[in-house]
């Protein structure tokens, strides 16, 4: 007997069939999504919704809790962001059943309540990259709900600033039989560019309204305190300058927003122009205007875009990895690798406990990781060298032994020793404990490991974690720079001025740095005006960040 | 301390809008009278409620001040903070300097101190035209981040003249409370561009309601104020008739226009949507002459 080797197509070919018996075409009216819904999915389906950072095929999502759970149920879902409150309606309905994801911010209680009730079963809670990676192992898509900007009526999605995961996505689906399904803002007779080739997508459906989008990287400079500029000036003087760190990542938050902020100022008066800060693996955060403005960033990938960057970042092609058509092109997965292989990543955390393990894990919540666990980790499959990479590899202790020379990435953790609300950031034990009893999770939700932070950063000063030989020794360091906090409070002063001493822990005195000095003057911007003001006015900033 | 007026605390203001050296505070936090009512409730209490009050010399010439903390409850009226702006008020209009300056910062009422602290807004009310009427003039300048609301607002608009910066704003209900009382439909509080427009400094500049719009800097906030000391305008039953007409006038011609960019374009503004992104100076070369003006 023949060995059937196609029961993928044939079973695509199916679903097709069923559509066009349907009367559908490639072009599907809105109004007929339920019956597209109906004709292309069958019990058991893994799907997809493209939920991204920013983008979501939100009507598609809709539309999809709307389905009979008689009909349609059990679903698998598989993908990286879950923040509408449609992903959790289909769980919720009994239309899906089991879930694997990366991150769910605002979702997140609603989510833990539904485990607890056991209408969600969680496979696993992955990084970005782990996620995508099994999209081409065994977490492949039957079905892929996605969303572009525009289609023509080939089918060609163009899909812009803001393509985010979608490639990932389509290329995963498209290529294993599977069937992919865009909701697009218009059509078009032509498309800008093609990001997505009409032969990968099986039908599209032009949305009643366009997709959401959420401004997440915008940070209002006028909310940048003095302590994290006097922050700002110790990452910048004891950690950038030093090292020379040219290729990063910067995290999202205030913390490093203010660090963009003053290097046209602050950063110039040291002569690091030209030196650090040279390329940079982020989104393009308003903030980092000034910087690109006065020559300081010749180089940005993104793995999204921003709200009100559009004319900006296509009126800077040298800068951003714009398309002929001239608009930017983001890729969240080239843009996490490209960040995995920097030299240094920067962010920050809700919560480090004394051998340096960070977490923003928070009870009765499932926030999952996102990208951050793979910027802020040491890439150890690295062979290409570097200045920093070399420098933070020579001077990292071997607890371990050894006598192989080795490099190492740069991983920084910036909090505030206190964060809103009073609350410590340094515990002694991370809440992601007991969130990992609470719902029988196999480990402690860890965002970024002890091992891989080499400096970790307060208003109090830098701890430099990698050259502490023992992990008593790194413990001190981390209580050293944890101030008044009870972690800080049960510190030991003399281990602690005995790794000042060793500038292991460094005061801002240590760094020449006097703290009077940091004012929000050094910001090269205060407002959100002034950014678009450097911006020769293509900022267009959304509505709810203004004040003019 | 930041460089501009917005960011500034009330202290910082005086220092760097007055004459330097030349200020002298009246009840300042050293004296310790502090709210009551704040105590009763537990709240902290701040050692100068909320205002620093006094003297100065403002381009070499006497003034008295009041200048409302931003920081501090929002700047918020309550009783001893009201009674302190009242008491500045009278002692110019017994003592008649060149001119009370008034750096507004609040929302309006401390909701916490309730009646005192309406009871306040009146006797401040009454003392900006006991200071008028004594010839005094009374400068306020609505440049702060709370912007300057509730009955305070009202105040404002009973001063001589009002300096504002484009982040200033001014009017009687802030964003919220009109969102909260008539729904998003009406007033959506988190539109900012919209909550600018309506009662941000530019647009209190086209009706006519402030008399100047400068840069967020000490330097020309100062230059704005200079020229109006020495020079009340006349508060008698002509002037009030005037004024009455003169709003009269302008609700006839723009109570029906449903956005500020109705009333803007119906002043002749070229490109309305533009007015936002235009740096004062080249604002006011374009608004000052097709600038409602209430008492024209």
């Amino acid at each position: 007997m023949d060995r059937i080797w196609n029961r993928g197509e044939r079973d695509r070919a199916a679903r097709m069939a069923r559509a066009r018996a349907a009367g559908l075409g490639r072009i599907v009216e809105a109004s007929r999504i339920g019956e597209l819904l109906a004709a292309v999915l069958v019990p058991g389906d893994r799907i997809c919704i493209e939920g991204n950072n920013q983008k979501h095929a939100d009507f598609l999502a809709a539309s999809l809790a709307k389905l009979d759970p008689a009909v349609i149920h059990d679903l698998h879902v598989v993908q990286s962001n879950l923040a509408l409150p449609a992903h959790l309606d289909l769980f919720e309905r009994g239309i899906a059943k089991r879930l694997d994801f990366c991150y769910s911010g605002d979702q997140g209680v609603r989510m833990a309540r539904l485990v607890k009730e056991g209408r969600i079963e969680i496979g696993a809670i992955h990084t970005y990259l782990e996620l995508y990676s099994r999209y081409f192992v065994d977490l492949t898509p039957r079905v892929a709900f996605v969303a572009a900007h525009s289609a023509d009526r080939e089918g060609n999605l163009y899909t812009g600033p803001n393509t985010e995961d979608t490639p990932a996505v389509v290329e995963g689906t498209a290529f294993k039989s599977g069937i992919v399904v865009a909701q697009v803002n218009e059509l078009v007779d032509r498309v800008p560019r093609v990001d997505v080739p009409a032969d990968w997508v099986s039908f599209v459906v032009k949305a009643p309204k366009p997709h959401y989008i959420e401004p997440i990287f915008t940070r209002d400079p006028a909310n940048i305190t003095e302590i994290q500029v006097l922050m700002a000036m110790m990452v910048v003087k004891g950690i950038y300058a030093p090292y020379e760190v040219a290729r990063l990542n910067h995290g999202i938050g205030f913390d490093t927003a203010a660090i963009e902020l003053i290097l046209p100022t602050y950063a110039e008066s040291l002569g690091l122009k030209g030196r650090i800060c040279r390329y940079m693996t982020v989104n393009p955060c308003p903030t980092l205007i000034p910087a690109i403005e006065s020559g300081w960033v010749e180089g940005i990938h993104c793995a999204g875009s921003e709200l009100g960057m559009e004319a900006y970042t296509a009126a800077r092609p040298d800068v951003f990895f714009n398309g002929p058509d001239g608009s930017m092109r983001s890729n969240r997965v080239f843009c996490q690798l490209a960040g995995h292989y920097a030299d240094l990543f920067i962010g920050s955390t809700l919560q480090v406990d004394p051998e340096g393990n960070s977490s923003t894990a928070t009870a009765n919540r499932i926030a999952g990781f996102g990208g951050a666990p793979n910027f802020g980790s040491d890439s150890r499959g690295r062979r290409h060298v570097s200045k920093p990479w070399l420098m933070a590899g020579r001077e990292a202790a071997r607890p371990g032994g050894g006598t192989m020379p080795r490099g190492r990435k740069l991983v920084v953790q910036m909090v505030e020793t206190y964060r809103e609300k009073m609350q410590p950031t340094f515990v002694e034990k991370l809440d992601a404990w007991k969130l990992m009893d609470e719902f029988g999770l196999d480990l402690p939700p860890v965002m970024v490991y002890g091992d891989d932070v080499t400096h970790l950063v307060t208003e109090e000063g830098i701890a430099h974690l990698h050259r502490c030989a023992t992990v008593a020794e790194r413990e001190q360091a981390v209580r050293g720079v944890a101030g008044y906090t009870p972690v800080g409070l049960a510190r030991d002063r003399a281990a602690v001025e005995g790794l000042r001493d060793r500038g292991i822990v460094q005061r801002p005195a240590d760094l020449g740095i006097d703290p009077r000095l940091a004012t929000r003057d050094l910001l090269a911007a205060r407002s959100i005006k002034d950014l678009v003001r450097w911006s020769g006015g293509l900022y267009d900033p959304p509505k709810r960040f203004r004040n003019w | 301390m930041s460089a501009g007026y917005l960011e500034a605390t009330a202290r910082q203001r005086v220092a760097r809008f007055f004459d330097a050296g030349s200020v002298h505070e009246w009840l300042g936090p050293s004296a310790r009278v502090t709210s009551p009512h704040l105590a009763a409730l537990g709240m902290p209490a701040a050692f100068d409620d909320g205002v620093a009050t006094g003297r100065a010399t403002l381009a070499g010439r006497p003034v008295y001040f009041a200048a409302q903390e931003p920081e501090f409850m929002g700047g918020a009226v309550g009783e001893v903070h009201g009674a302190k702006l009242t008491g500045v008020l009278l002692r110019a209009a017994r003592d008649r300097p060149d001119g009370v300056v008034l750096l507004l910062d609040t929302g309006g009422v401390r909701l916490h101190e309730a009646n005192a602290g309406l009871v306040a807004i009146a006797e401040i009310q009454r003392a900006v035209f006991e200071a008028r009427l004594a010839g005094v003039p009374v400068v306020a300048v609505c440049a702060g981040s709370n912007g300057c609301y509730g009955g305070i607002g009202i105040v404002a608009r009973g001063c001589d003249r009002i300096v504002m910066t484009e982040e200033g704003r001014l009017s009687v209900s802030g964003p919220e409370v009109i969102e909260a009382h008539r729904g998003v439909e009406e007033f959506d509080a988190r539109d900012r561009a919209l909550v600018w427009r309506t009662m941000g400094g530019k647009h209190r500049y086209l009706l006519g309601e402030a008399d100047a719009l400068v840069e967020d800097r000490f330097e020309a906030l100062r230059e704005a104020v200079v020229p109006y000391l020495g020079h009340a305008r006349p508060l008698d039953l002509d002037s009030v008739r005037a004024e009455h007409e003169a709003l009269g006038r302008r609700l006839a011609r723009f109570g029906e226009a449903p956005d500020s960019l109705d009333i803007w374009s119906a002043l002749g503004v070229a490109d309305p949507a533009r007015v936002p992104m235009l740096e004062p100076g080249p604002f006011v070369e374009m608004a000052a002459p097709l600038r409602e003006r209430a008492d024209a």
